[in-house]
Formats: C-alpha cells, structure tokens, sequence
C-alpha cells in the first residue's frame, strides 16, 4: 500500500469518526439546545410554574385581546398540537400579530397561564408581495393558489 | 424607525467590507509581484 | 490533480482568471443590489427590511462555503500533499471570516426590525457566530506556525484543525431543523422555493456575484503569497552566496 492511499484512508476514517461525533453531539442536545417550548413540550414534559422558559408558536387566530388597562394583552400561542394561553404587558413588536409566529420570554403562571416579559416576533420562510397576502400556501409544492 | 435605516445600514457593512477586503488583497498582491519581478530582473 | 501544482502553471491560469472573475463578479453584486433596492416589491410581512437578503444570504454561503473550501484544501494538503492546498486555505481564511462577520452583522440588523432583537442565542445564530471564532484560530493557528508551514501556507496542524472544524458547517445548516429556534426554516429546498419568484430573482445575481469576487479575492491572495515565496527564496540563495 502507497503512502498516499494510507493517508487517505486514515483521513476519511478519522472524517467518519468526527462527523459520527459531531451528529452524537447534535443529537444529545437536541432538547438542550432547543431556544424555545412549543406549547406541546410543555403538555407533554410540563414546565415549573415561575421558572424562566421561552415559548414558541404562532399566535391564534382571533385569540388576541387587549385588556381594559390598554397595556396588556392576551392571546393564545398554539402548534398545533396544544394551545397556551398567555398574557403580556408592553410593547410587542411591529410583526407580531394573529396568525403570526411569536417567542416570548417569561414564565408560567400557578394557573397555567404564561406571563411573558418579552415578545420576539418569529416569521416563516416564506417572502412574498403584498399581492399575494392571503393567497392558500402549500407547504409541500411552495405553491401558491388564489383563495377561492 | 424607519426601515429604511436597517436596510441601509445592513448594504453598508457589507459594501464597505467587501470594498476593503478587495483593495487590501489587490495591493498585497501587486506588491508582492512587484517585488518578485524586481528580484528576478537582478540576475 | 497535480497538473497545478506547478505554481508557474498555475499562475498562467491564475493571473487572467483574477480579472474575469472579479469585474463580471463587481457588476452583477452592484446590480443585484441595485434591483434588490429599488426592482423587487416588498415582503408582506416585513416590508421592506426584507431587502437585506440580497446581501445576508450570499454572506452566509460564502462563510460557509468558505470553511468547506478550508477542509477540501486541508484534505488535499494532507493526504496528497499539494502545494498549493496549504496556499490556498491561508488564503481564503480571511476573506472567510470576514463575510461570516458580514452575516452575522447584516443578520443582526435584519433581527431589530423583524423580530424584536439584535441577538438571541439560538441554534442558528450560535453556531454561525462559533464558524466566525473558528476562522480567527485558524487564521491565529496559521500565522503563529507560518515559520514551520512550507511555502507561505498553512501547517499541518492548521490543516487539520480545518478538517475539524468542518464538522460546524452542516450543524449551522441543519440548526434550524433540529431545533427550535427563533431563525426561520430553510425557504430554498430541493422541492424549490417559498420566496415569491419576483421577490427571489435579484438574489440569484448578487449569489454569483459575491461568489466570484471572493474566488477573485482567494486567487489575489495566493498570487501574493506564491510572489512572496519567490523573493524569499530569492533572498535566502543571495545571503547563502
């Protein structure tokens, strides 16, 4: 065997290792690493009241109420899977809004309820103009059909 | 503000970097063969 | 594959090839910014910051594509030994890291207006700003052993800590699949694009744009490195008598 292909395997060996390695890592961390829970973690881990979370989802449709001081707000953050109610006092910003995806930082409530501290306005990977607001998107042909 | 200040804010950074990067390596390089022409005129 | 490692070959090639690539690469960034600019429409949502696109995507590929080019250089310098491998990673190193800082900075000021921050320490965001750190200690790493490198490249050692480091590029890929982050999913898969097409095509000239000035960047800083060489190795023929 040439020197050469002795390197070359040994390099692609040692490749193969770190990249099993580097995946193993990624893996184990899945749960780590993750920035925020969707309301189902919460459903399904649970999560302490008054320990300082992330939550993620989109903010339910119609679900957004302003409360009588004019400060606060309520809405529901769903994934789909199981829906949260939450509650903020501030300035949201200019992106947020129902339908839309929202982070919030903050804290679960002895009831339940999660009391954010701030929202971060989270928005999908779609772009597109104005004229095409509203149209029906399909997630898996990225197509757009006008609304009928 | 204005959106209009992010964005060009953000061409800016990226006009102003690449600008640089670009003349530094051209003038490294020139330089550099400058000097190597000038060694091998000598002999 | 060892058809260039002739630096005379190479800058035959090299010497013409740095102007084509860099003046059509010039012109097609500008005007793709410029259609960015003022051409397309703007985003439903975010109105229109979503014009930094233009110029954060291309940054992100060319940090990325830059430490792939690091690791395929860093194989080819230590498993067949090409000269010219351990040129071309010290070369494209700096470049690198600068539009991996770029991204980052460009993305940073995308963040303010959509989502509410500057930074957040998500998967995405944390493993790009772990590719900019890994540029500067492979740039530290190959300064510091310049002295035993051959030929103005990078070491061994350098090379190596390349080939590690790769493992980074298909995490910042994926960070965004794997984990919930506040980053939004990939908008160009292989099933094709959630980019509008009139919102999408100026991105297409400033990618080809970017990218063939950082090759014209890459073959200026080998042709410095390679003149270098020769007036040292000049040098040290005169002081030896």
């Amino acid at each position: 065997m040439k020197a050469k292909h002795q390197r070359l395997i040994l390099a692609l060996a040692a490749l193969v290792a770190l990249v099993g390695a580097g995946l193993l890592a990624a893996s184990a961390l899945k749960d780590e690493a993750a920035y925020f829970y969707a309301p189902n973690d919460v459903r399904t881990k649970g999560v302490e009241p008054g320990k300082a979370v992330r939550l993620g989802g989109m903010v339910v449709k119609n679900s957004l109420k302003r409360a009588a001081d004019g400060v606060t707000i309520r809405f529901d953050v769903t994934d789909g899977k199981a829906t949260v109610p939450a509650t903020f006092s501030g300035i949201a910003p200019d992106l947020f809004k129902e339908g839309s995806g929202v982070v919030a930082e903050g804290s679960f409530d002895a009831k339940g309820t999660f009391v954010a501290t701030n929202l971060l306005a989270k928005h999908d990977e779609r772009y597109m103009p104005r004229e095409l607001e509203g149209m029906n998107y399909n997630e898996s042909t990225h197509e757009m059909k006008a609304e009928r | 503000m204005n959106q209009w200040a992010f964005v060009i804010a953000a061409y800016a950074v990226t006009l102003a970097g690449t600008a640089i990067v670009s003349v530094v390596s051209w003038r490294a390089m020139r330089g550099a063969e400058k000097r190597a022409d000038q060694v091998s005129d000598r002999t | 594959m060892h058809r260039f490692a002739n630096p005379a070959r190479f800058l035959k090639i090299a010497r013409p090839l740095t102007g084509w690539l860099f003046w059509p690469g010039l012109l097609l960034l500008l005007a793709g910014s410029a259609c960015g600019l003022f051409v397309t429409p703007a985003d439903y949502l975010q109105g229109q910051t979503v014009r930094i696109l233009y110029i954060h995507v291309p940054a992100a590929w060319l940090g990325m594509g830059g430490w792939s080019g690091i690791a395929i250089a860093a194989l080819m310098q230590l498993v067949w030994k090409h000269p010219l491998a351990a040129v071309a990673g010290r070369a494209i190193a700096a470049p690198g890291a600068l539009f991996t800082a770029i991204c980052l900075m460009t993305g940073s000021i995308w963040g303010r207006p959509t989502w509410g921050t500057w930074w957040e320490w998500d998967g995405r965001m944390t493993s790009m700003l772990v590719l900019f750190f890994l540029y500067l200690g492979y740039i530290a790493l190959g300064n510091a052993s310049a002295r035993q490198a051959q030929q103005g490249g990078v070491s061994n050692v350098t090379a190596i800590f390349g080939l590690v480091g790769a493992i980074n590029i298909p995490i910042i890929n994926r960070s965004v699949v794997w984990w919930n982050s506040l980053h939004q999913g990939p908008s160009i898969t292989l099933r094709g694009s959630s980019i509008d097409g009139s919102l999408l095509w100026p991105l297409g000239l400033t990618l080809l744009g970017f990218t063939l000035l950082f090759g014209a960047i890459v073959l200026m800083r080998m042709r410095a490195i390679l003149a270098q060489n020769k007036v040292e190795a000049r040098m040290q023929r005169l002081a030896r008598g």
